[in-house]
């Protein structure tokens, strides 16, 4: 009877989630224009004019994260609608679980419609909370208890600094209010400006998940229920992002050329730390959130074109760059929503998240393998999807910019970090036929992947609607790009975009891609279709073939372990034992690892630093009644001396 | 009217692009193959094997494992449509290109990496050893061969100021042939042809060896018309790869002004020698070398990187431009 009783209330709660955000859209889409939408302040305790104010404000900017938010919270509510009835039936009480939700989404509502400095850090610091908690939401497992922690400090870590930063300008300028700011940056000294920057880059660098800030997101959002990691990733990384336009780009102004050279450089390196680490994972949701860490950097590194393109004073190439993040942005929150859905079915069907357990799923789950089928090209960027076109568009502003340069080894450098861009989609495409291939393709590796059944109705459904809007945003560019122009007019001062013209229009290319690559595909199909096809046992040299014989997931990624064994720290014991000659073997032991590389040589040191310091403090408090007393008499003199 | 007539030619002259590499393509492996047999001093088949062996193919029945499912047989309709979406952005013999706007190079690349998503989850479609070993490796040479090949296209661009492929070969006409820069970037796009196609010191594509297969790995569990239109995927990719770097060693095109018949006829066959040249080149390279281990091939393809880099700095040094 209490089954009955939350199964209403769990469809009321989502339903309101999917509603909100419905209308949301539906409000956004019927009311655009150009400028600041809506602007708006609460005051609080305004006694003598100096009182506290909380501002916030709706411009374009906005707006477009605001629509990746709603997407995002209408998918993974329609998706939680059927997944949390696993919860249910375990009889686990979810009222912890809708309060975060909402207050989740309502606190990065709240970031990205903040407009000083107070209201951000309150919003952002709610925002890390309810996060926190839903990551902690299945707590019985002491793994997940230990990355909600690291997620806690790290966010804690992050926030220092930008509670650092906010606090400085604002015993610069008097205000809270981010436009206040922007007038008072040209009077900081270089020094103290590249400081705040430095804070700011911090602080959002570690939500956004930049390397080498990135060791808590692959814990946090594997740990959490896969509908929240669907919002962590696609959405929450973006909100981080998202500050990095509103506070580095529209108020600290164009600043000094290496900060467009810090975020490529960042960016370039997230992007192969995070997919060297996803392409040998053997976890399923961890190998997602290595894979965020890896888009995130190809954001990052689509900012700092732009930066460096705005420092260069190429309007075009910083054009482009924009359009790129922003596209790249909102087909990654598709394109990853899809992914956390499917592992999410995976999960609830088998009930563990090892890859090596998995296979033969396409045949017992076929609904929940086509969306991630569709997931995994788009997130590998290849063609006709949306992440293609996304990274298309910012190697020609690479490119643009570099030929747009008189002279100078930049000329060089930057060249090179299109080649990096070209690794990282190489590696991509390893990781991701190897997350699809190993745990839908082949035999099942195990009993539980053999029993595996499709997941509820809405559980595959939604990863389908998912996959008809992200098609339909190729199909449609320019609807996509005319998402994209109000952002862009915001960044770019208002001024006229010349979206519709010569830039975007080489962009319709992607649907005339798609639309010739379907025909084609549609013809060949048409055309092979002709003689018998008899179904048979894998060719195997004549012996029965077994499930062990199939590649493993450690197997199939061996070659870039073995290649890349130094940056991913791994390595290999082989435990041999022999018998009477070395030519028969008793037994035989193998252990491969990987050890975290950031976590062994940046933070490990770090952690021992901050311990054996607070062991040299402790010090100080020893028990003994006479230090006690001389502390006394020492604190007395120094009373006396400065109260002489 | 005016512009409804100006899509239906653009559509024809498209078809007839993709007719042309259609014909052609088996022809080239033909060819590459009976120089080969000429190398291992034995009478090799005919030139027109290659025809014959795919026209048998479709008429054959299709076995498939027990353990596939649909994308098994999507990949090799797939990967030939993908194949021919790559073949739109290469210049034919006329230097036209059906697809021909700013950022093509990436298309190209890309348009090949979607046969290789598509074939390599299919080796894993068998559940046997040999197909995961050859989509292992073959992943692994992708993820080399790939910023090899987008850098050097990318000094190919910069050359010549356009990222279109068929504004890189109209452009590179009036560039000199010898310049230091060019030919580096022949020599990576050389080396990364070698991978892509497939070929020695890479792979091995006459042999179904465990030890030394990558794609045929892949195909191992494939018959009858799917084997038939991955074979041809494959011949139509070796096809573009030469006919590529043929125009970038010589670039040709129709000369404006000559639009007769003659001038059509000529300029098809001299890209046809072009092309055919070049074959047989590389296949005089395959026969006098060996395939080298796996582990080896990061050595050989960053090689190809580094010369693509080397030309990107000797471009700049050219120009006066460091």
């Amino acid at each position: 009877m209490v089954n009955k009783g939350s199964h209403i209330v769990r469809q009321l709660f989502m339903s309101l989630s999917i509603a909100l955000a419905g209308a949301g859209l539906v409000w956004g889409i019927t009311t655009t224009r150009g400028g600041d939408w809506v602007k708006t302040g609460l005051r609080f305790f305004t006694g003598e004019g100096a009182g506290l104010a909380l501002s916030w404000k709706l411009d374009g900017l906005t707006v477009f994260f605001l629509c990746i938010l709603l997407l995002g919270q209408g998918f993974s509510s329609l998706y939680a609608l059927g997944y949390l009835k696993e919860y249910e039936e375990k009889k686990k009480s979810l009222w912890p679980f809708y309060a975060n939700w909402f207050l989740f989404l309502g606190s990065m509502f709240g970031v990205l419609l903040a407009d000083d400095g107070f209201s951000f850090l309150f919003t952002w610091e709610m925002m890390s909370l309810f996060s926190f908690f839903l990551v902690l939401y299945e707590h019985e497992e002491p793994q997940n208890r230990k990355s909600a922690y690291i997620y806690f400090v790290m966010t804690h870590v992050g926030t220092v600094f930008l509670t650092a930063a906010t606090l400085f300008l604002y015993t610069k300028t008097g205000s809270f209010a981010f436009e206040v700011w922007a007038d008072a940056v040209p009077t900081l000294t270089t020094i103290q400006l590249n400081l705040v920057f430095i804070a700011f880059f911090i602080g959002l660098g570690t939500k956004a998940g930049f390397v080498p800030f990135h060791i808590w997101l692959p814990y946090a959002h594997s740990a959490a229920p896969s509908p929240v990691s669907s919002l962590m990733s696609g959405v929450m990384v973006k909100v981080a992002l998202y500050l990095f336009l509103r506070l580095v780009w529209l108020t600290l102004g164009p600043g000094p050329v290496w900060w467009g050279w810090l975020f490529l450089l960042v960016g370039a390196l997230s992007a192969t730390v995070g997919i060297l680490s996803a392409s040998v994972q053997l976890d399923l949701k961890k190998l997602l959130a290595f894979s965020t860490i890896e888009n995130v950097g190809i954001l990052g590194m689509a900012l700092g074109s732009a930066f460096l393109a705005r420092s260069w004073k190429n309007d075009v190439a910083m054009d482009l760059a924009l359009i790129a993040f922003f596209w790249h942005a909102l087909q990654h929150m598709l394109f990853k929503s899809l992914l956390f859905m499917g592992a999410g079915n995976i999960i609830q069907a088998t009930h563990t998240r090892n890859l090596e357990r998995l296979g033969g799923l396409l045949k017992r789950m076929p609904k929940t393998g086509f969306g991630a089928l569709i997931g995994i090209i788009g997130i590998t960027a290849l063609p006709p999807l949306g992440g293609f076109w996304g990274e298309v568009i910012l190697f020609q502003s690479l490119w643009l910019n570099t030929s747009n340069l008189a002279n100078g080894w930049s000329k060089v450098l930057l060249p090179l970090f299109s080649g990096v861009l070209a690794l990282v989609g190489g590696l991509s495409m390893a990781t991701f036929v190897k997350w699809f291939g190993i745990s839908f393709l082949g035999q099942a590796r195990s009993p539980v992947a053999e029993r595996a059944k499709e997941a509820n109705p809405v559980q595959y459904i939604t990863p389908i609607l998912v996959s008809g809007l992200a098609v339909l945003s190729v199909l449609w560019p320019a609807a996509t790009l005319a998402l994209i122009d109000l952002p862009l007019s915001v960044l770019r001062n208002g001024t006229a975009v010349g979206i519709g013209s010569s830039i975007g229009k080489p962009l319709n290319m992607s649907s005339v891609y798609l639309i010739i690559f379907s025909l084609l595909t549609f013809v060949v199909v048409i055309l092979s279709k002709r003689g018998n096809r008899r179904v048979t046992a894998t060719w195997n040299c004549g012996s029965p073939l077994t499930p062990s014989m199939q590649y493993t997931a450690t197997g199939l990624t061996k070659p870039i372990r073995i290649l890349f064994s130094k940056v991913l720290g791994s390595h290999r014991e082989v435990e041999r034992d022999f018998g009477e000659t070395r030519y028969s073997l008793h037994s035989l032991g193998y252990e491969g690892r990987i050890k975290d590389v950031f976590e062994h040589i940046f933070y490990r040191p770090l952690i021992q630093g901050v311990l054996w310091l607070a062991s040299q403090i402790r010090k100080l408090q020893e028990g003994s009644i006479h230090l006690y007393l001389g502390y006394l008499l020492i604190t007395v003199i120094v009373v006396l001396i400065l109260g002489r | 009217m005016d512009e409804s007539l100006m899509i239906l030619t653009r559509l024809m002259m498209g078809i007839g692009h993709l007719a042309l590499i259609l014909v052609a393509a088996p022809l080239l492996q033909g060819l590459i193959k009976t120089s080969k047999a000429f190398w291992q001093m034995r009478q090799g088949p005919s030139i027109l094997q290659p025809y014959r062996d795919l026209r048998k193919l479709m008429k054959k029945e299709e076995l498939i494992s027990e353990h596939a499912s649909w994308i098994f047989l999507l990949t090799p309709r797939i990967a030939l449509a993908s194949t021919l979406m790559a073949a739109l952005v290469i210049p034919n013999a006329w230097g036209w290109a059906p697809l021909n706007g700013w950022g093509d190079i990436f298309l190209f690349g890309a348009s090949l990496g979607l046969v290789r998503l598509f074939s390599t989850l299919s080796g894993l479609e068998g559940a046997g050893t040999f197909g995961g070993m050859g989509s292992s490796r073959e992943l692994f040479v992708g993820l080399l061969t790939e910023p090899a090949l987008l850098l050097g296209l990318i000094v190919l661009a910069f050359m010549t100021q356009t990222t279109s492929l068929q504004g890189i070969t109209t452009e590179l006409q009036s560039i000199s042939p010898i310049l230091p820069p060019r030919l580096l970037v022949l020599i990576a796009l050389g080396m990364v042809s070698i991978a892509e196609m497939g070929r020695i010191p890479v792979d091995n594509p006459d042999t179904h060896l465990e030890l030394t297969m990558i794609h045929e790995g892949m195909l191992l569990e494939y018959s009858g018309p799917s084997l038939a239109l991955l074979s041809f995927a494959e011949q139509i990719k070796q096809f573009l790869l030469l006919s590529l770097l043929a125009q970038i060693v010589w670039p040709s095109g129709l000369i404006s002004g000559s639009n007769g018949l003659l001038a059509l006829l000529g300029a098809l066959g001299f890209a046809g020698i072009k092309v055919a040249v070049l074959g047989l080149f590389f296949a005089t390279v395959e026969s006098f070398f060996v395939k080298r281990r796996l582990f080896l091939l990061p050595g050989y393809l960053a090689t190809s990187a580094a010369a693509a880099i080397l030309a990107l700095v000797s471009l700049w040094f050219v120009r006066g431009q460091i």
